[in-house]
């Protein structure tokens, strides 16, 4: 378990590393907190030719309040989310999930840029920037672009990152107040990749539901939104049957993996069952805070 | 015994014993070797570099069972800081080694350094690199290229058993490397008549050891002696000193092995290994100290694994709950080879003697084989068999219980062997000496208010809570004496212990042993021992275990064996130093020896203030001649060893409180109470300690750890990613009852208790999951129980009932 032979570049700006990645030509990495890198080097699953360090990178661990939206520095580490004041008071279901990453000594050195690059299915930050509308900024030799978080995970372990990009900045739109949230999960161990998980975040408008978006992981190559699910509960009051129903649609939409740890039966039956829980909590939080 | 006295007399004789015990041996002495683990001071295999060291990377088999057509190592040998690459062409002259055995229909397969000719499963070494660095002999491992020839894989046990199952190894002509029958009584008419009978295909999955130090050996020669050190994180130095020393033809005198600092083994480091005769091999070859350092893939992949057994089982009762006879038929999964030296069928052949358990049963049928799959071996493992014997007839006395309408606890009690039944022999032939089962299981119920742990279920069942309670019993045989060693037939004397205890000219006491700590506090509790028979102090006396070389016959710590055994020796050679202490001091103190006492590092004359140290008396007695005379002069030294003949037998009745989440199937374990027996407790703190990782093991056998091969024979559980261990977070706060019966046929009347809480947690989980769904009809017959697998029971069961239904909401 020792990796491949690599060259190694301490970079010491943006500009840098985009230029070493692009120099590489598709044989370079990036390596941030390591988390996901280091033991796909030590199992020689990657080769990479180089590897271009951006942690010596000044001023990219950052969470900024822009006034529409928080601005996250790619390099911010879980643990820096985990226990950010505005990151708790404008996403607490933000928040409540960077609990769920990994173990400490892990929230200490992985990276919210990583773990977006990295695309892991069962991974919280992909899951909740979709969740979140998060636009994700990018950076490469040719300058700066944005994708949405919608259109970045393409599949397993595989964004619309192209060779030569750097995420250099996550932007969360920020959320009306009062907005009623929650995030479940369901893993064999604590701090354990989700067998499941879902989040929601909910309005209302008058008695009825607006606002609605639910995200689910670990049933599918990428996290997902329950466009169906959301579509069935958005504008309606909410009621047992009605979630019932949205849940019955999740059941319906989703097509997990069968793996060590859960079937895809098995997998179907949990998302549902968070689903409910997660809507059940989510409504109750935001009557809580409306009245 | 207590009825010959008067009633005073035996309180005020409690009463003395209170004022006089845990003074050394029975007190929380905190650990001596902590300041120095728990600082990163302690000197482990890896941590030993020693000038132009070179390290080896193994190419392993990626096939499951296949021929070896070709290897070319040439590209390899060209590689940077590559110093040799070797083959089993080049070991030729290195012996195989053999676990023999006198059981019948038994056969020992050889163990070499690397695969010859075939290999047998995925992960064994096939090319040794030898490199200036890791890191280059690992870019080299790339470079050797071999052809192999697949041959069938052969997965299944049961289909393995075949007369027309490929074979593993076709001198053998068959998989089956053994196979036994026990008996007692007639269990087949018993059961025909029986009034209730339970039965179960149990099946308890493969599980690996995962100690926290991979293992790491490192071998250094001396090529004008021809002298070779083995440093090995082993739990068996002693073993693999007597194993090398036939492998590669050399006397103990020229051959060392040390087990310095190991961090855990579980019985994982309790074998000889191949790459421990390739290191070995490998030094000698290339005159330089060459190392290798498992990583925790290696480990995963070759590693001896425990578990991996089917039991059929049936026991049968009357009317009225008495059991009358149990019938086992245990197949044993044992993997490629046959391990040394404790042969393939260490694991179930102890399921087989064990599964009577404390009950009594009047008859007994049991029978055992062992079958060789491509897999990698298995050995012992914390616990070794009695974690599945004790899952099987503990489930089953829990379905009986059902069956019958009783309480588990009601029919336990009534079946076990009473406290005045002991001696008792069992139907596959042991013979429990005194043990506690009734006291155990009493005192765990008790401790966790077992009344009102129902009465909780009560509640929690009305409210559509699943709330189980589970409970099992057993006894280990500890402490084994030479008489019960050579029973199994193996090549080893596993019933005795030595200590040599000097004081040297400076007064110090040191004190050496051919046990190894692998991490149970060992330099502790012997201290403990020498201290209180000696009359010295704890942190005076030096602890010098893991050396081949610190006495002439030793093995190590397995089997739950060391307090016992290097106890009782520490004990004899103590005994006889202070003796030799008492005879020097009489003369230099010119005092008579009853007058006369040692106590902490120092022999004084009682009632006045003449006192020597040991340090005083050390020097008077090897330094300043004169003081004693010539012909009175002893050295201060005695080497004992120590055999308990038979050994003796450890107890606990184990409780587990869980709760299942009817959504999830998350499986909480709530409590867990341990009440237990290892007889006279030589520090409270290190037994609850033992217990407490004891069953966090369990704990992982019974609801996580499972090595998985799939029908390719390849693993894949291959990480720690998947293959789940518990931590902290899954593991409840345990509570441990000790009951302390102190055995009466060992010396100071320990008993052995390492490995116990793994024994007990496995069934009392399983006991504690199936409680809590038995409303809905559901049976625990697999280990590990997973939401998963929990989660499929249901949807069957449910199936069952209804078979248009489908997912519920
Ligand atoms: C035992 C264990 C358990 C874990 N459990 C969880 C869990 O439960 N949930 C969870 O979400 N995660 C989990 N992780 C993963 C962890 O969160 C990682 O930190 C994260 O996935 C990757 O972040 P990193 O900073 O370590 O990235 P690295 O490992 O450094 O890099 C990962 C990938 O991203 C690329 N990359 C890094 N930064 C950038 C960037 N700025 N722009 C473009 N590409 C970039 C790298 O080139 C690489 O391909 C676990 C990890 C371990 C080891």
């Amino acid at each position: 378990m020792k990796p491949p032979p690599f060259d190694y570049l301490a970079a010491d700006c943006v500009e840098a590393a985009v230029q070493a990645l692009a120099g590489a030509g598709g044989d370079g990495k990036l390596i941030a907190g390591g988390q996901s890198l280091m033991p796909m080097l030590n199992f020689r699953l990657l080769r990479p030719s180089i590897l271009i360090d951006i942690n010596r990178i000044p001023d990219l661990a950052y969470i900024r309040d822009d006034g529409n939206e928080i601005c996250i520095g790619p390099l911010a580490r879980h643990r820096m989310l985990e226990t950010s004041d505005v990151i708790a008071r404008q996403f607490p279901v933000l928040h409540e999930a960077m609990g769920y990453v990994a173990h400490l000594a892990i929230r200490n050195r992985g990276t919210i840029g990583g773990s977006l690059s990295h695309a892991d299915p069962a991974a919280e930050l992909p899951m909740m920037s979709l969740l979140l509308d998060a636009c994700l900024v990018v950076q490469s030799l040719s300058g700066r672009r944005t994708i949405t978080a919608r259109d970045f995970f393409l599949g397993a372990l595989t964004t619309a990152l192209e060779e030569g990009d750097m995420l250099v900045e996550v932007r969360l739109p920020k959320l009306p107040k009062g907005t009623g949230w929650a995030f479940e999960e369901v893993a064999r161990r604590s701090g354990d990749f989700a067998l499941a998980s879902v989040a929601v975040i909910i309005g209302s408008d008058g008695d009825r539901i607006s606002d609605l978006r639910i995200g689910m992981m670990g049933i599918g190559e990428t996290p997902m939104r329950a466009l169906d699910a959301e579509r069935i509960l958005t504008g309606q009051r909410y009621s047992e049957a009605t979630v019932t129903a949205a849940v019955e649609a999740i059941r319906a939409a989703v097509e997990p993996n069968t793996d060590l740890h859960a079937s895809a039966e098995y997998r179907r039956h949990l998302v549902g069952v968070l689903a409910q829980q997660a809507l059940a909590r989510a409504w109750a939080r935001l009557r809580e805070a409306t009245q | 015994m207590t009825e010959a006295l008067p009633k005073s007399a035996t309180a005020s004789r409690e009463a003395e014993e209170l004022a006089t015990r845990p003074k050394i041996v029975g007190a929380s002495v905190k650990r001596t070797e902590d300041p120095r683990l728990l600082t990163g001071k302690g000197a482990y295999v890896d941590d030993r570099k020693v000038p132009g060291m070179l390290h080896v990377a193994f190419r392993r088999s990626d096939h499951s069972h296949a021929l070896i057509k070709a290897i070319d190592c040439g590209a390899a040998r060209d590689a940077d800081g590559v110093v040799a690459v070797f083959t089993a062409e080049d070991m030729r002259e290195v012996n195989a080694v053999f676990a023999t055995s006198r059981m019948k229909n038994y056969y020992a397969t050889p163990i070499t350094g690397l695969a010859i000719g075939k290999v047998r499963y995925v992960g064994e070494p096939v090319v040794g690199v030898i490199a200036q660095s890791r890191y280059l002999a690992e870019d080299a491992l790339e470079l050797v290229d071999i052809t192999y020839e697949p041959l069938p894989v052969v997965i299944d046990p049961e289909e393995a058993a075949k007369p027309s199952s490929a074979l593993l190894h076709e001198e053998a002509n068959t998989n089956v490397l053994c196979s036994r029958e026990f008996k007692t009584g007639d269990a087949e008419a018993a059961i025909a008549s029986a009034a209730v009978r339970v039965s179960g295909r149990f099946r308890f999955h493969r599980k690996t050891p995962t100690a926290m130090e991979n293992r790491t050996y490192l071998a250094e020669y001396e090529p004008g002696r021809d002298e070779l050190t083995l440093y090995t994180s082993s739990q068996v130095p002693g073993i693999i000193r007597d194993a090398l020393s036939d492998a590669f033809d050399m006397p103990g005198s020229q051959l060392r092995v040390v087990a310095p600092d190991v961090g855990g083994g579980f019985g994982g480091k309790a074998s000889l290994y191949p790459e421990e005769i390739f290191v070995a091999f490998a030094a000698r070859r290339l005159g330089r100290a060459v190392k290798w350092t498992s990583d925790r893939m290696e480990d995963l992949a070759a590693t001896s694994q425990g578990f991996d057994q089917i039991v059929n089982a049936e026991l049968a009762l009357d009317a009225e709950g008495n059991a009358i006879a149990l019938r086992a038929e245990v197949i044993g999964d044992v993997g490629a080879y046959s391990i040394y030296p404790w042969t393939a069928v260490i694991e179930p052949v102890q399921v087989v003697s064990f599964l009577p358990g404390p009950y009594k049963i009047a008859n007994y049928l049991g029978r055992v084989r062992g079958i060789a799959t491509s897999k990698p071996p298995t050995g012992p493992y914390r616990g070794v068999g009695r974690p599945t014997s004790t899952f099987v007839t503990e489930r089953l006395m829990d379905m009986a219980a059902q069956r019958l309408g009783m309480d588990p606890i009601t029919l336990r009690l009534r079946n076990m062997i009473q406290p005045d039944e002991f001696p008792h022999r069992i139907g596959s032939g042991i013979i429990w000496d005194q043990c506690a089962f009734t006291e155990c299981l009493n005192a765990a119920c008790g401790k966790a208010d077992y009344q009102e742990l129902r009465a909780r279920q009560a509640e929690a069942r009305a409210a559509g809570r699943w709330f189980g309670i589970g409970v099992a019993c057993y006894a280990e045989l500890t402490g084994i004496g030479s008489r019960i060693s050579v029973a199994p037939g193996m090549p080893i004397n596993t019933g005795t212990e030595t200590a040599k205890i000097a004081i040297d000219s400076t007064g110090a006491v040191t004190a050496a042993f051919g046990v190894t700590a692998m991490g149970q506090g060992l330099e502790t509790t012997l201290a403990q021992v020498v201290a209180e028979h000696l009359g010295g102090r704890v942190e005076d006396i030096r602890v010098i275990q893991g050396d081949s070389a610190a006495v002439p016959n030793a093995t190590g710590s397995y089997a739950s064996r060391s307090a016992v055994l290097a106890g009782g020796a520490a004990t004899l050679a103590a005994q006889e130093v202070k003796e030799k202490i008492i005879r020097a001091a009489s003369h230099l103190l010119e005092a008579a020896s009853e007058d006369l006492v040692v106590e902490d590092g120092k022999v004084s004359v009682v009632g006045t203030d003449r006192t020597l140290t040991f340090r005083q008396l050390a020097r008077a007695v090897y330094l300043e001649m004169g003081r004693i005379p010539a012909d009175k002069r002893e050295e201060l030294t005695s080497t004992k060893t120590y055999d308990p003949v038979f050994g003796t037998s450890a107890t606990a009745a184990h409780l587990a409180v869980v709760e299942i989440n009817p959504d999830t199937y998350e499986i909480k374990l709530e409590r867990f109470v341990v009440a237990e027996d290892c007889g006279r407790l030589i520090n409270p703190m290190i037994v609850d300690g033992q217990v407490h990782g004891g069953v966090a093991q369990g704990i992982g056998a019974a609801l996580y750890e499972e090595v998985v091969y799939n029908d390719e024979g390849q693993n894949v559980t291959a990480s720690l990613v998947d293959y789940v261990i518990p931590t902290a977070t899954e593991v409840p706060l345990i509570d441990v009852v000790h009951i302390e019966a102190e055995s009466v046929t060992t010396l100071n009347g320990f008993r052995g208790m390492g490995e116990g809480g793994t024994i007990g947690a496995p069934a009392a989980v399983a006991n504690a999951v199936a409680d809590a769904v038995a409303p809905l009809g559901i049976d625990i017959l697999e280990l590990p129980i997973s939401p998963e697998r929990l989660f499929r029971l249901i949807e069957s069961s449910k199936n069952h009932k209804d078979s248009s239904h489908g997912h519920e909401t």
